[in-house]
């Protein structure tokens, strides 16, 4: 049986996850899959089972060989019948580990694929809650390490244990009609194989996993000195570096040296055991001929059954390994599927009310919150303590403290946290009666950090609204004072950007994120700190053009310079998760302390030449 | 020089090419009792790996076949049977202890090897200049370090066991069935290119198929990493019907070509098996036919089945060395290109010897651009955007003990002009001067010691605050207390869990912006540099971090010379001079109300602020 034995994934680490889904719910996960390649995995274990038969009778033509030649009845012509037949059994056993090998694997390739669907839509559906517990890193384990395992579980696994439980039945079997007493001596080593198989195995894998994180740290390490390159060097810090590095790999060193002493024991020892259950066989087999009681031909179809016998002894302790890897690993699946979005929860709560969400967009927007309460899930504070607030249309600025709750609020508003009943309300309903979806269709929402996907700047642009004509996207581009940096692009709108294209400077994308909102044209805009790497003349140029385009909408701006709140109709100061004042710049620069401190530092130039003047 | 691409990851590299095999031997040397060592055990487990099914052979040919009645004869054969047996049993335990030492020291010979090539090549990376930083994404730089150092670590054992036990196996196994029966042994040798030929057939198609898996595998999981970070934004934009789509057929590709794999796989695996049970049934009609003919005895006939199959064991192997060597002479390939990448920036031989610096900088006719120095590398597939202007003809003068400030739009290249002066780059044309030295005279750390730069980002090792502000200076900590104490930056400080004992980076303490500012700024307070510069400092900090930042500059640094960038015009008012650089040239300088005086870009600059405040007030 050839396949590779090789380790290659890294056990996600264990989580302190609440649920621990049941034997029946993985089966219930796997059930639809397996019912639905029934005919195909049937047809395959049947080839399976017709390849070992097969198999078995290859050392019966072997034992009649050496029987006829030892009492002389062999002829040329029986020799080559023999050896015909012989050839004959071959190719069938090579036709039909083909077919089992194509519809078993295959199975289990298919069985991933829709698995690998299944978690991704699933995923879609979260709210961003689910995404602080399961950060992207995470779920990328899980659909790549996490559904490995499940596939080797489900498909070599699944093969290598019905094969061994059969091989060495059978060949058992056949041994013990030969000699029964032979059998058992021969045997002998063989516990000694099963049991280090299963020892070492776990303990590779453990050990494996120490190699595979002791790189994690080298690859971080060295990513992060390449990205602080100009650090390193202005301080003068190459020798410390090469210093960390090189214990680091020190580290890594002893970490194989490790696995590499477990491997070098568990191969060699499956090799072991056959020789000696070999050993055991020449000498009482030996004896067993001499005292003419197995003949030759017994002995030499023997010491092939042994040879059939290592391999299914060595594979108990890898199946093992590998469905107990395979069994956690869905479990993993199954717990992230069981998520279900918090968001979604509520609205089923209030059933077809839902579906009562107006069709049409309601003019003018109006958004009111109400004592607007908010922790996230592991913190010990809440974020938001109580906020009431009437948005209408109207540019409004928001300004506090970092941590003040700025960004927390943009994102209530976006509907990417659940909330509590009758604290937030979006055209007087409240938002737990409305689709999350509509109410997303309603807000256009610039983050602080803008994210750009590998395609064109303007399949970037027009992600909202696909169908856009290039017309639209220049009009929304010359709106974020983009549109001519484009066309000094290679390929202008063309242009590739993100992972395998061209690399946007912070304010390139922020602006390009803004246009994308723009495009969008929703009746309310939140801009979360989304202009923080412009210029101070562009970020003019850019909030300008956004004036002349909101009329009628509900604009928030979070900004820490108090140029652009100042510009704004009205600012909303926030401090520890309350609303501390809502009133015009001036006014809040006459009777606010904080907002006082924050400009006198921004506005020291302009005050002092103001009196000059 | 040849171009080596190192950017094509799926590049194969070329067995035969001397020259690398050369570099690698090279990194052998040191180690070569080791590997004649497990040379010598891999003779050793290959000949107790041959030598068993010949004791075999000969116990069924001289003990258990012999057809003689007699019970003297027989307690005899016993006699030679338990002998024999100890002998098998003595060679069995040996090929396992061999097999056991020579995996670990392999592992130990290649890991040490890798070890110092990955040392080597880390230190030269951290020597190179920010130019090449510039032409090679740091994912790339990164991979080079690992991902292509485990390929030829994986290629040094496996090429080594490859050699050594398979191919001194196949080759023993030849030669020990000559020595039974050359006839047979000639049939048996024509499996060998059969099955040569076979393996390489697959090793090629499976290169192919393994490429497409890996290829597409890449393009599932960017596009997974790509949707699943960003996936508020598709929430918001309803673009989950899309992505979904898009995703699917990516998923059914990636099937498609594992299915390709599995087909073939599936094909070749139980071929050699089938080459086996070929080589058996010849052995059965031809050697069965040599008996009769009395050339070959049963036992003999035995050994040949047994020697038969240790031959078609390592042809599965085989062809996945194969592969593996070809990756990782790529990778090597790779990794010594990037060693023979020189660096342009160079500590000069004899830098002149510096006693005290007092602080004046010259910057004459100083000109540079990226592009001169990256004219030899077109060729390379880089979009690196270059957003820093090149500089223009740029002469200034800072007396020591000077406060500068540099001012003007982003990408005007008041960063490059800095990147120049702590030479991360070389002027493309002119010179600049510390104390009248041309700092490409003076020994580069040297330099940078003594020029005191503060980014907007800070490097956090993970350590104490203590070890984070004294470095490698070794300074007191009283001293550093006292340092902080004078700066007014203590309170800082002492707002931390355990004050200087904080642990701090990974694992520890996370500092806020403002924080690690401080931090910064006291690191340069310990070193103790003629010069001063902070490029965007205070740009992400909030208004206390920036007030106590300035008040510390002011404390500690009054009377040398310093040089500002900033985006706030506040902060840089209070400067001796103001320098206003636009599109790579000085486009004006002078005191803030000399410039104000002008009505020039500083006065446009200021302006915008004042016509905010125009609005409002």
């Amino acid at each position: 049986m050839g396949f590779k034995k090789k380790e290659t994934e890294a056990g996600a680490e264990a989580e302190p996850e609440q649920r621990n889904p049941s034997v029946a719910d993985l089966f219930a996960l796997l059930r639809p899959h397996f019912f639905r390649y029934r005919t195909r995995l049937l047809l395959g274990f049947l080839a399976l089972l017709s390849v070992d038969f097969l198999q078995l009778t290859i050392p019966l033509y072997l034992k009649e060989a050496v029987d006829i030649l030892k009492n002389g009845t062999a002829t040329s012509q029986g020799l080559l019948q023999l050896g015909g037949f012989l050839l004959l059994t071959a190719t069938c056993i090579l036709l039909l580990r083909f077919t089992w090998r194509m519809l078993i694997l295959g199975f289990s390739q298919r069985l991933v694929t829709a698995l690998r669907s299944q978690v991704f839509s699933h995923v879609l559906a979260m709210d961003r809650s689910f995404f602080d517990q399961h950060p992207p890193g995470d779920i990328m384990a899980h659909i790549s390490n996490d559904l490995n395992s499940v596939q080797m579980a489900c498909g070599m696994g699944l093969v290598a244990a019905v094969d061994a439980v059969i091989i060495s039945g059978a060949a058992l079997l056949l041994m013990v009609s030969i000699s029964p007493s032979l059998t058992l001596m021969s045997l002998l080593p063989f516990p000694l194989l099963g049991i280090s198989t299963w020892f070492l195995a776990g303990k590779l894998h453990a050990r494996f996993d120490k190699v595979q994180h002791s790189f994690g740290l080298i690859t971080e390490f060295a990513r992060n000195s390449m990205i602080s390159i100009r650090l390193i060097k202005g301080y003068t810090r190459e020798q410390q570096q090469c210093n960390t590095f090189a214990a680091l790999g020190k580290e890594y060193v002893a970490a194989n040296l490790k696995v590499a002493v477990v491997q070098g024991i568990l191969f060699p020892v499956a090799v072991l055991v056959g020789n000696l259950g070999m050993l055991m066989i020449l000498y009482f087999g030996g004896k067993l001929v001499i005292s003419q009681a197995v003949t030759l031909g017994e002995f030499v179809a023997f010491i092939q059954y042994l040879y059939m016998l290592i391999w299914p002894m060595m594979a108990v302790g890898w199946v093992t390994n590998i469905a107990q890897r395979g069994f956690t690993s869905l479990a993993r699946i199954d717990r992230l599927l069981a998520a279900r979005s918090q968001l979604e929860n509520s609205v089923h709560t209030v059933g077809h009310a839902v579906e009562e969400s107006p069709c049409v967009r309601p003019e003018p927007p109006v958004i009111s919150m109400r004592g607007l309460h908010f922790s996230y899930a592991k913190a010990t504070a809440p974020t938001l303590t109580g906020i009431t607030l009437d948005l209408q249309p109207g540019i409004f600025g928001i300004a506090g403290r970092t941590g003040s709750g700025k960004s927390t609020l943009c994102r209530l508003l976006t509907r990417q946290y659940p909330i509590q009943n009758g604290m937030l309300f979006f055209a007087d309903q409240d938002v737990n009666r409305l689709a999350p979806a509509w109410i997303r269709e309603q807000i256009s929402y610039v983050s602080q950090n803008p994210v750009l996907f590998s395609g064109t700047v303007a399949e970037n642009i027009s992600l909202a609204y696909p169908d856009a004509s290039q017309e639209e996207i220049t009009t929304v581009a010359q709106l974020a004072a983009l549109h001519t940096e484009v066309l000094a692009m290679e390929n202008g709108y063309q242009t590739r950007v993100g992972e395998r294209g061209l690399r946007l400077s912070g304010g390139q994308k922020q602006r390009l994120a803004i246009a994308r909102a723009l495009l969008a044209d929703r009746p309310v805009l939140i801009i979360d700190d989304a202009l923080s790497a412009l210029d101070v003349e562009t970020e003019q140029q850019v909030f300008a053009n956004l004036r002349t385009c909101v009329t009628d909408k509900i604009v928030l701006i979070v900004s820490h310079r108090l140029k652009l709140l100042a510009a704004t109709d009205q600012v909303i100061l926030l401090d520890r998760g309350q609303v501390v004042a809502v009133d015009c710049h001036e006014n809040l620069l006459r009777r606010h302390d904080f907002y006082q401190a924050m400009s006198k530092k921004q506005f020291r130039n302009s005050h002092s030449q103001g009196e000059a003047k | 020089m040849r171009n080596f691409g190192y950017f094509e990851e799926g590049r194969v590299g070329k067995v035969s090419d001397l020259r690398i095999w050369q570099r690698i031997l090279a990194y052998c040397r040191p180690h070569k009792r080791n590997i004649f060592f497990s040379l010598f055990l891999s003779l050793l487990v290959t000949c107790a790996t041959l030598a068993l099914p010949r004791l075999m052979q000969l116990g069924i040919d001289n003990y258990i076949a012999v057809t003689d009645q007699e019970t003297a004869a027989r307690l005899e054969r016993l006699d030679g049977l338990v002998h024999l047996s100890l002998i098998y049993g003595g060679t069995v335990l040996v090929a396992f202890a061999a097999g056991f030492v020579q995996v670990v020291l392999l592992e130990y010979i290649g890991q040490s090897l890798m070890d110092r090539l990955r040392n080597d090549l880390y230190r030269h990376f951290l020597g190179l200049d920010l130019a090449f930083f510039h032409r090679h994404p740091v994912g790339r730089l990164v991979t080079r370090l690992t991902n292509d150092i485990q390929n030829m670590h994986e290629m040094f054992t496996s090429v080594m066991v490859t050699l050594c036990n398979d191919f001194l196996k196949l080759i023993g196994i030849l030669v020990v069935l000559w020595f039974i029966n050359p006839d047979l042994a000639a049939v048996m040798g024509l499996f060998l290119p059969l099955s040569l030929a076979v393996t390489f057939i697959f090793s090629r198609l499976a290169r192919e198929q393994f490429r497409a898996v890996r290829n597409q595998l890449a393009v599932l999981n960017s596009f997974l990493q790509e949707h699943i970070s960003a996936i508020h934004l598709i929430q918001l934009y309803g673009r989950e019907a899309v992505s979904t789509r898009r995703f699917t057929g990516l998923n059914h590709e990636f099937m498609q070509r594992t299915l390709a794999q599995v087909r073939l796989f599936g094909f070749f695996m139980p071929f050699t098996e089938f080459l086996s049970s070929l080589a058996m049934a010849v052995i059965v009609w031809y050697g069965g036919g040599k008996i009769l003919q009395r050339q070959l005895t049963i036992g003999e006939l035995v050994a040949f089945f047994s020697y038969m199959r240790l031959f078609f064991q390592p042809m599965r192997e085989l062809s996945q060395k194969y592969s593996i060597v070809q990756s990782a002479l790529a990778s090597a390939e790779r990794i010594f290109q990037l060693l023979d990448t020189g660096s342009s920036i160079h500590s000069p031989k004899d830098p002149v010897a510096l006693d005290t610096i007092k602080g004046t900088i010259c910057f004459e006719q100083v000109s540079f651009s990226y592009q001169a120095q990256e004219s030899a590398q077109q060729d390379e597939q880089v979009q690196a955007v270059l957003e820093e202007a090149v500089l223009e003809d740029i002469d200034l003068q800072i007396s020591a003990g000077e406060t500068l400030a540099l001012v003007g739009p982003t990408g005007t290249g008041k960063s490059t002009l800095i990147s120049l002066l702590v030479r991360f780059y070389d002027p493309s044309q002119g010179r600049i001067l510390l104390d009248g030295h041309d700092i490409r005279d003076i020994a580069l750390t040297e330099l940078r010691q003594q020029i005191g730069l503060v980014l907007q980002d800070v490097l956090i090792e993970p350590a104490t605050v203590l070890a984070n502000i004294r470095l490698e200076t070794g300074m007191k900590r009283a001293k550093v207390e006292r340092l902080l104490a004078d700066a007014g930056i203590d309170s800082f400080i002492k707002s931390l869990p355990q004050g200087l004992d904080t642990r701090i980076g990974e694992g520890g303490l996370d500092l806020s912006s403002g924080e690690k500012q401080l931090l910064a700024f006291a690191r340069i307070l310990c070193r103790n540099p003629a010069v001063l510069i902070l490029d965007e400092a205070t740009s992400s900090v909030d208004t206390e971090a920036e007030n106590l930042l300035e008040q510390a500059v002011e404390a500690s640094f009054a009377g040398r010379t310093s040089i500002i960038i900033a985006h706030r015009l506040s902060t840089v008012r209070r400067a001796d001079r103001i320098v206003v650089l636009d599109q790579g040239r000085i486009a004006e300088q002078g005191s803030h109300e000399e410039l104000m005086a002008q009505r020039g870009l500083y006065a446009h600059l200021i302006a915008l602020d004042l016509r905010l405040k125009g609005v409002n007030s």
